[in-house]
Parts: structure tokens; C-alpha cells; sequence
């Protein structure tokens, strides 16, 4: 950690001051300003945008889920339709936000502000990488519209070749596409980091969402193309039984392997989780510190635990398969493996929460988010270890007590740390403040919405309730009632924050360069920034937690508003 | 609905013990953990809340960056303690895998949307099979097709197959679920331990009607369960005997052999054949005879030995050549399996019986073609 003193940091600082440069909102009023820009601020709203509209759809189809499950013979929807409402839900949500959420809108936006660069290595990769993630996207809008896909998210073959007559090839084709996307966007990332770091912007001193970003570009850039093997090859045996020329690849009826997909499948989609959670711990590292004004409890390990965490994730997708069917042998060593890929997120829990002890601590809306993130992930975590070992999960899997754990992970876990980045930006990216009131309370209706959802679905799930039933014995009714109860609190947080998040563009408060008081090189520059970011190159003096010395990483006042 | 509920699910089977511990060991220590995690959090937030909350920014803070020891410490004992799940775990998951060498094969597979079980004496039950309409009367009568009997006490292996897409055979009651994989066979077993029926689930997304690809499987006790092998039992008031067992075949040639023809409900011609077995009955030329296997098998090769009181003795005789000894033994079975109510229901009139005159030709007083069509 850096042992610069203030006086040398005062030193070596340039005062952006009032600028002559407008900021990247003002720049150029055209649509073309935007659609071509190839300023990865630009390219961050323009996520944010798509982003919102595509987590919007994916939450009404959650809604649709759960108004069916209100009853055990299914309240509105016949089969057919139910199964393809859930894997709607599952493609929207996991390839149209989950995945592209934290990358494309705080990666792209905050990466190259955070290391002290005027933009991304590569800005034209950059916008590419958007408009390949709107083609992919359009290819499952279009298959998801044209009478939907009715395979579940994961796929799985001989069913998805061979059986279902719905869209798979183009909701296939669109997932293939958007996969593009994310290795354009992860390689551009860390290139960035790698190639553009200001100076004096070491990796010790770089800050932890940067490290998790690294190690989830990593992810993106190893895995995706896998995912691509796996959807190519699914292509062309669905196609081929269309055109009646069957090629056997995965159905055994064709000498194929249905194994082999899973295997393939996983390989990505495990890793995926990460590409998912990582930026959102990430987040939580960034919130943690700034609202108790505490260094973060042990830099180190925080930081390499996200890289342990990809690398290690790597390693465990056919815990996905221990009742599919594999060796005896081969699921004691992805057991064994994922047992492993627990210990960083247990000491990043662990770290969080030491970070606290003797801090200042302040609740405002990206505060509760992260408290929220720590008491959510938790739980979605703990529930993993009976998934992870062999002998319970001969029971749980594929029931309900899966569909719960993964939501806690995902929507309690990364849903909350990507609503803490944008409340905790917000005023960065758009220079204006939201309501603080309104924006507590959403926090907290989130937290409980969640809870209420998901707790009573571990229950379902060691009742044997399995996944994917539009209808149920009547004894798990209940339940399932409760479940859907919590969803409204949930649907109706999310209203709530929408409103008070677009109200703050016409009554919000205008927000100084540094609202939080906070030491990243992001609050160094104006709010919103200038096209480049900064007026002149910043130099970095110290790690990005030194709250306790008051002092950002260029070694101005943090307190300065 | 509340009431119906089950605090804690079924535990029907050995493993279902097993499972259950390792899942509550788990949850106790992941749990206490958590709460002391939350605790903590709690406690932090409380005492080290800020002290004007309205302000934000600058706050005096000890700067503290970690701390080796305390960070091993959460590292490797978390580790230790997920080592201890993982080998106990694997413990159950191997146990849970490998049948013993002497249980009995029973062999199911899995189609869109029914579950196909056989037994190694033929006898065959076919659950699922839900139609849509059935979508409607989930839990009502009649829902299921079939049910999985399985005797209480005694290991069983199930072999496992798909005909078309990946199903899983799963039954929470005994903690236990495998997929179903086309074109190749998986293995598991089970030791119910408790009599009583529960839910089989399908776990894999197979399609339409992925939901109603469910069934019952039913303990019962050994001799219970030997009884519906052979078919004198059966899982429910009408119904049939399980196909494939003695009384099912014996039930076919009752009517292939047109016996059905005179002993019917309607228009009996001949003695009802429900509930006799075993009972004394009274005989032409008084007397009574005990029902029993003899007794029937008597009346069959020769009708007119001991004729039943209150009846005519038109019955044709089938000796060998008509009814072999292998059939005449399903056909006594089926007559053992007769309940109430359960003579089938009787489709053509005025067809000829396939058995020979009344009395086989070693006696040949007897008239002949009394056992023709009236």
C-alpha cells in the first residue's frame, strides 16, 4: 500500500478546476452522436439503456412464472406456454442482463475512468461490441416473439434437437451472437488494464472493481468460446433434423452423446455465474469502504480471490451433473473442487465484514445495497454447499432449492450489487442526485421482496418440489404463494426505484464532482465527466481506500464536494 | 392447504436418513455461521454507525489493512469444515450408487410423459401417462395410471432408460433422484423402510408435459407385495391385477377360453367366481366342497365331478389340449385374484366356449353339446 504523504500527493496534484471542456452528455445532441460514438461513457448508457428495457421484460416473465404458480393446476397458462415463459425469463435475464449488466454498463463506463485513461484501448472494438450484443439480442427477441422457445435456458439436448418444435435454432443463433460481444468487451478490458493505467496506477493500487473486472474479462474471454462450440454444434443437429438430413452429435439415437453437451454447456455456464457475481463483489468492495471510511480489509486477498475464484471456477461445471449420470470418480473430484471454489467467496464475506469493524458507517441507498449484497449472497452461498456435496445433493437437485440458491446468488447477490454501482454512480454518470428518502426505502423493499421470494423455494425444494412445473400437488401450495407474494414486493420496489431514478433527471439536485467524499479516481473527475475524462493525465499516489487519510488517489481532499 | 402440509418432508427410505443428516449438519453449521456473520454485520453497523448521519465525507477512521493471521484463519478453517462435507458426502453419494449384488433388478424407462416399470416376473406398470385433461384434476381420483409397488425391508435396484429425451426418476420420499439417459442405462437402488405411498417425480425438463409425468410409488409389506406380484392384490378398489402377474394372464385366457361367456354378472349361466377361493360352498346332490386350488382345478378339467348346487351342468370339459398345466395355473390365480365386483364385464353374446364336451371322452356316458350355443 502506498505510503505517500499528503504533502508530496498535494504536490504532484493538477486541480481540474472549471473546465472548458463540456461533459460527455453534452458532446454532441444528434442520435448519431450517440449510435456512433466511440466513447465508452456513451457506450455504457447506451447498455444502461438496453439493459433496463431487457431486465424490465425478463422481470414481467418472472411475474407471469409466478402468477401461474399461484395455483396448483396453474392459474393461467397451459403448459406449452408456461415452459416458454420460464426459458424466456432464463434467456433474458441471464444473456440479455445478467451477463452484459456490471461489464457493459460499469465496466465499460467506470474501467478506464477508475485507471485514470480517456477511454477504453480500443473504442471502436468497443461500440462494435454493442451493436453485435443488439444483433444477438434481436435473434432472440425474434425467437422468443415468433412463438418462443420451450427448452429451458440450459438447452439440453436430445430434447432441444430433437423434440421441441420451437424457435431453438434462432434463440441459439442469438445467444452464439451475443457471446461475441462479451469477448469483445472482456478483451477490451483487459487490454485497458494492462496497456492504460495512469501513472502511478500500480496493480496493488488498483481498485478492487477493476481486479474483479479483470478476472471476469478473463472468464468472458476463456469460456465464451466454448459456449460457442457447444451452440454451434447444437445448431447444426436441431438444423439438420429439420431439414431431414439428421447429423448425430448429441442424441443418442444418432450415435451422439448427450453428455457431451452438458459437459460443454457447463463448461461455460458455470464460469458464467462468475462473469455474474464477481463484478457485483467487486461493487460491494468499492461501497463497503467508502460508507464506513475504512481501508478495505485486506487488499490482497480480496483482490487475488476474484482471480482464485475464475481460475477455480474453471474447474467445477459437472457439479451440474452428479445425477446426470457421470463416473463415480468424476463427480468425487468436481465435489472436491467445488468445495474449493468456496473458500475465496467465504473470505471476501469474511474480509467485508472486518472492514466494517471501527469505520463511520452511513446508510444511504448504495449502503443498504451492499449490507443487502452481504446478507443475500450469504445465504446464496451457504445453500451451495449442500448442492456442492454429493450426498445431499442427490436429493436437491433440480428442485426448487436450486431455482432459490441460484437467486440468491444472482438476484440477491448480483441484481443488489448492480443497483448499488448504479445508485453509488448515478450522480457520476448523470450529475444529478436522486431522492434519498424514496432510495432507502426501494433498498429495503428489494432486501425483503427478495427474502420473501426466495426463502420459502429452499423449503419447496427439500420437499422435492422439482424445477419447471407450471403444476404441483396442492401441498406445496402455500409455499408458492408466499413465493409469489414476495415477487410483488419486488416488482413493486423496482417501480419504485425507476420513478425516483428518471424523476432525479427534472428535481434531482445537481451533484458536485465528489458527493460521496469517496478516494477513486472517478470522483476526481467532474460530474459527469468530460468526453476524456480528465483534463490532464492524473497521477496516482496511493492505494484507493485511504478514507482514514481522507485522501483520493491523486491526493486531494476527499471530503471536498 | 396449511394442514395438508408436511412440516418435514417423508423420510421412506434408509438413505432418506442418511441424506436428511448430512442436509441438517449442513444447515446447522452453514446456518450458525451465517447468523454469526449477521451478527456481527448487525453489531458493527450499530456501534460504528455514523455519529451525524447527515453528513457524509470526512469521518476520523483507524486505518487498519488486514491481517494475516485472522485471514488464514478464515481461510483454512471454512476449508476444513467444506473437506468434512465433501467426505461425508461422498460417502452417501457411494453408498447411494452401488446396489447390493443380491437385489433385485427392476427396470424402468422413461418416455414423453409416462414412466414404464418392469418387474424380473414380467409384471409391468405403466405410471404417468397423463393426458392434458388430466392437467385439470391434478391430485382428483384417477390421475394416476399406475402404481410402483415395492415391497418394505428389501433393497431393490432400479435400471434406468430413456426411449427419446433425458428424464429423471425421482422420489423425494427416499432422498434419491437419477436422470434417465437415452440410449444408455444408469443404475440405483432403494431400501424403503417405511409402508405407505409417495410422490415419483419426472426432475428433467422433458417438454409439454414435463409436470404431469408424475406417479405413486407404494411400500407395502413382503407378503403384500408377493400377493401383487401374482396379482391377488392390487393397489386399489376396481382395479386390475398388475399386468404381466399370473392373475393378469389368467384374467386374459379367463376370456380367450370364453369362461366368461356363462360366468358373468348379467346373465349368469354359471356360478359367480368372485371371493370363492377358499370358501366351502354346497354341492348337487348335497354336501359341501372347500374352494380350494383342487376343487377348481377339478371343476375345470372335469366340470361334472361336483357341480355346484343351484346350477346346470353345461359346462364343456378342457383337458390338456385346451388349457395347458402353465395355463390352468393362471387361471386359477386369476380366480384367487376375483374381488367383488371385478368379473369383467361380459362384451359379446352367444359365443361358443373353445373347451371340449362336458365330461372328457374317458367318460363316455357324459352327453355331448350341451356346452354349445343355446
Amino acid at each position: 500500500m502506498s505510503t505517500a504523504t499528503k504533502h508530496e500527493a498535494h504536490a504532484s496534484n493538477e486541480h481540474p478546476a472549471h473546465s472548458a471542456h463540456v461533459s460527455y452528455l453534452k458532446d454532441g445532441w444528434s442520435i448519431w452522436s450517440w449510435l456512433f460514438t466511440v466513447d465508452h461513457k456513451r457506450i455504457g448508457i447506451m447498455y444502461l439503456v438496453m439493459l433496463t428495457i431487457f431486465f424490465g421484460v425478463g422481470g414481467a416473465l418472472a411475474g407471469l412464472v409466478r402468477t401461474n404458480l399461484l395455483s396448483p393446476t396453474g392459474l393461467i397458462m397451459d403448459n406449452d406456454t408456461y415452459n416458454k415463459t420460464f426459458t424466456a425469463h432464463g434467456v433474458v435475464m441471464l444473456f440479455l442482463f445478467l451477463i452484459p449488466s456490471i461489464p457493459g454498463v460499469m465496466g465499460n463506463f467506470f474501467v478506464p475512468i477508475m485507471i485514470g485513461a480517456k477511454d477504453m484501448a480500443f473504442p471502436k472494438l468497443n461500440i462494435a461490441s454493442w451493436y453485435v450484443w443488439m444483433v444477438g439480442a434481436s435473434f432472440a427477441v425474434f425467437a422468443l416473439l415468433t412463438g418462443g422457445i420451450d427448452t429451458g435456458w440450459t438447452l439440453y439436448p436430445p430434447y432441444s434437437s430433437r423434440s421441441s418444435h420451437s424457435n431453438v435454432v434462432p434463440g441459439v443463433f442469438g445467444v452464439f451472437i451475443t457471446g461475441f460481444s462479451g469477448i469483445m468487451t472482456g478483451l477490451n478490458i483487459i487490454v485497458t488494464m494492462h496497456r492504460m493505467r495512469a501513472p502511478g496506477m500500480t496493480w496493488g493500487r488498483l481498485p478492487l472493481f477493476c481486479w474483479a473486472m479483470y478476472a471476469t474479462s478473463l472468464i468472458q474471454l476463456l469460456a465464451t468460446p466454448v459456449l460457442a462450440i457447444a451452440l454451434t454444434l447444437l445448431m447444426v443437429e436441431t438444423g439438420s433434423n429439420a431439414l431431414g438430413m439428421p447429423i448425430g452429435i448429441f442424441d443418442p439415437a444418432l450415435d451422439g452423446d448427450p453428455l457431451l453437451f452438458q459437459h460443454l454447456f457447463w463448461f461455460y455456464s458455470h464460469p458464467a455465474v462468475y462473469i455474474m457475481i464477481l463484478p457485483a463483489m467487486g461493487m460491494v468492495s468499492e461501497l463497503l469502504t467508502c460508507f464506513s471510511r475504512k481501508n478495505i480489509f485486506g487488499y490482497t486477498a480480496v483482490a487475488w480471490s476474484s482471480v482464485g475464484i475464475a481460475i477455480v471456477g474453471f474447474l467445477v461445471w459437472a457439479h451440474h451433473m452428479f445425477v446426470a449420470g457421470i463416473s463415480y470418480y468424476a463427480a468425487l473430484l468436481f465435489s472436491l473442487l467445488s468445495m474449493f471454489v468456496a473458500v475465496p467467496s467465504a473470505i471476501k464475506i469474511f474480509n467485508w465484514t472486518a472492514t466494517l469493524y471501527r469505520g463511520a458507517i452511513s446508510f444511504q441507498a448504495p449502503m443498504i445495497f451492499a449490507l443487502g449484497f452481504l446478507v443475500l449472497f450469504t445465504v446464496g452461498g451457504l445453500t451451495g454447499i449442500p448442492l456442492a456435496t454429493l450426498g445431499s445433493d442427490l436429493h436437491l437437485h433440480d428442485t426448487y432449492f436450486v431455482v432459490a440458491h441460484f437467486h440468491f446468488v444472482m438476484v440477491g447477490g448480483m441484481v443488489l450489487g448492480y443497483l448499488g454501482a448504479l445508485h453509488y454512480w448515478w450522480p457520476k454518470m448523470f450529475g444529478v442526485m436522486y431522492s434519498d428518502f424514496w432510495s432507502r426505502i426501494g433498498a429495503i423493499m428489494i432486501c425483503v421482496g427478495y427474502v420473501t421470494t426466495f426463502t420459502p423455494q429452499f423449503w419447496l425444494g427439500y420437499h422435492g418440489m422439482p424445477r419447471r412445473y407450471p403444476n404441483y400437488p396442492a401441498e406445496f401450495q402455500y409455499l408458492n404463494v408466499l413465493s409469489t407474494a414476495g415477487y410483488s414486493i419486488q416488482a413493486a420496489a423496482f417501480l419504485l426505484i425507476h420513478t425516483y431514478l428518471i424523476a432525479s433527471f427534472f428535481t434531482g439536485k445537481k451533484a458536485g464532482p465528489n458527493p460521496w467524499g469517496a478516494t477513486g479516481l472517478e470522483w476526481v473527475a467532474e460530474s459527469p465527466p468530460i468526453t476524456h475524462n480528465f483534463e490532464a493525465t492524473p497521477k496516482v499516489v496511493c492505494g484507493p481506500y485511504e478514507y482514514s487519510l481522507n485522501m483520493t488517489q491523486t491526493g486531494e481532499k476527499a471530503d471536498v464536494r | 392447504m396449511i394442514l395438508q402440509t408436511r412440516f418435514f418432508p417423508e423420510q421412506a427410505s434408509e438413505l432418506a436418513w442418511h441424506v436428511d443428516n448430512i442436509i441438517w449438519a449442513i444447515s446447522a453449521v452453514t446456518g450458525a455461521t451465517g447468523l454469526a456473520v449477521y451478527a456481527v454485520i448487525g453489531l458493527f453497523c450499530i456501534m460504528y454507525r455514523r455519529k451525524n448521519p447527515g453528513e457524509l465525507g470526512y469521518a476520523p477512521t483507524p486505518r487498519i489493512l488486514g491481517s494475516h493471521k485472522l485471514e488464514l484463519a478464515w481461510t483454512i478453517i471454512p476449508l476444513i469444515i467444506f473437506l468434512a462435507f465433501f467426505g461425508w458426502g461422498a460417502q452417501i453419494y457411494n453408498v447411494a450408487l452401488h446396489p447390493p449384488a443380491d437385489a433385485p433388478e427392476i427396470y424402468v424407462v422413461g418416455k414423453q410423459w409416462m414412466w414404464k416399470v418392469q418387474y424380473p416376473g414380467g409384471q409391468r406398470v405403466i405410471i404417468g401417462q397423463n393426458s392434458l385433461d388430466y392437467a385439470k384434476e391434478i391430485g382428483g381420483e384417477g390421475y394416476f395410471e399406475g402404481i410402483m409397488v415395492l415391497p418394505v425391508n428389501r433393497p431393490v435396484k432400479i435400471v434406468l432408460t430413456s426411449e427419446d429425451v433425458i428424464h429423471n426418476f425421482g422420489i423425494p420420499a427416499f432422498r434419491q433422484k437419477i436422470d434417465a439417459v437415452p440410449g444408455r442405462y444408469v443404475s440405483t437402488w432403494y431400501h424403503p423402510t417405511k409402508t405407505g405411498t409417495y410422490d415419483i417425480f419426472c426432475d428433467q425438463y422433458c417438454g409439454t408435459n414435463h409436470s404431469l409425468m408424475v406417479g405413486k410409488v407404494m411400500v407395502v409389506e413382503q407378503k403384500e407385495y408377493e400377493e401383487w406380484l401374482e396379482g391377488k392384490w392390487k393397489t386399489g378398489p376396481g382395479k386390475n391385477s398388475v399386468d404381466g402377474s399370473l392373475a393378469h394372464q389368467g384374467r386374459q385366457l379367463f376370456q380367450k377360453l370364453n369362461c366368461i361367456q356363462c360366468h358373468d354378472t348379467q346373465k349368469s349361466k354359471a356360478p359367480i367366481l368372485e371371493e370363492i377361493y377358499n370358501t366351502r360352498r354346497p354341492i348337487k346332490g348335497g354336501g359341501t366342497v372347500i374352494a380350494d386350488e383342487n376343487y377348481l382345478r377339478e371343476s375345470i378339467r372335469r366340470p361334472r365331478a361336483k357341480v355346484r348346487d343351484g346350477w346346470e351342468p353345461i359346462m364343456p370339459h378342457f383337458g390338456p389340449d385346451k388349457v395347458s398345466e402353465e395355463d390352468l395355473i393362471k387361471v386359477i390365480a386369476y380366480i384367487k385374484s376375483l374381488k367383488k365386483g371385478e368379473t369383467p364385464v361380459r362384451t359379446e353374446d352367444w359365443v361358443a366356449p373353445v373347451g371340449g364336451t362336458t365330461e372328457p371322452p374317458a367318460a363316455p356316458k357324459t352327453p355331448t353339446g350341451e356346452g354349445g350355443p343355446k
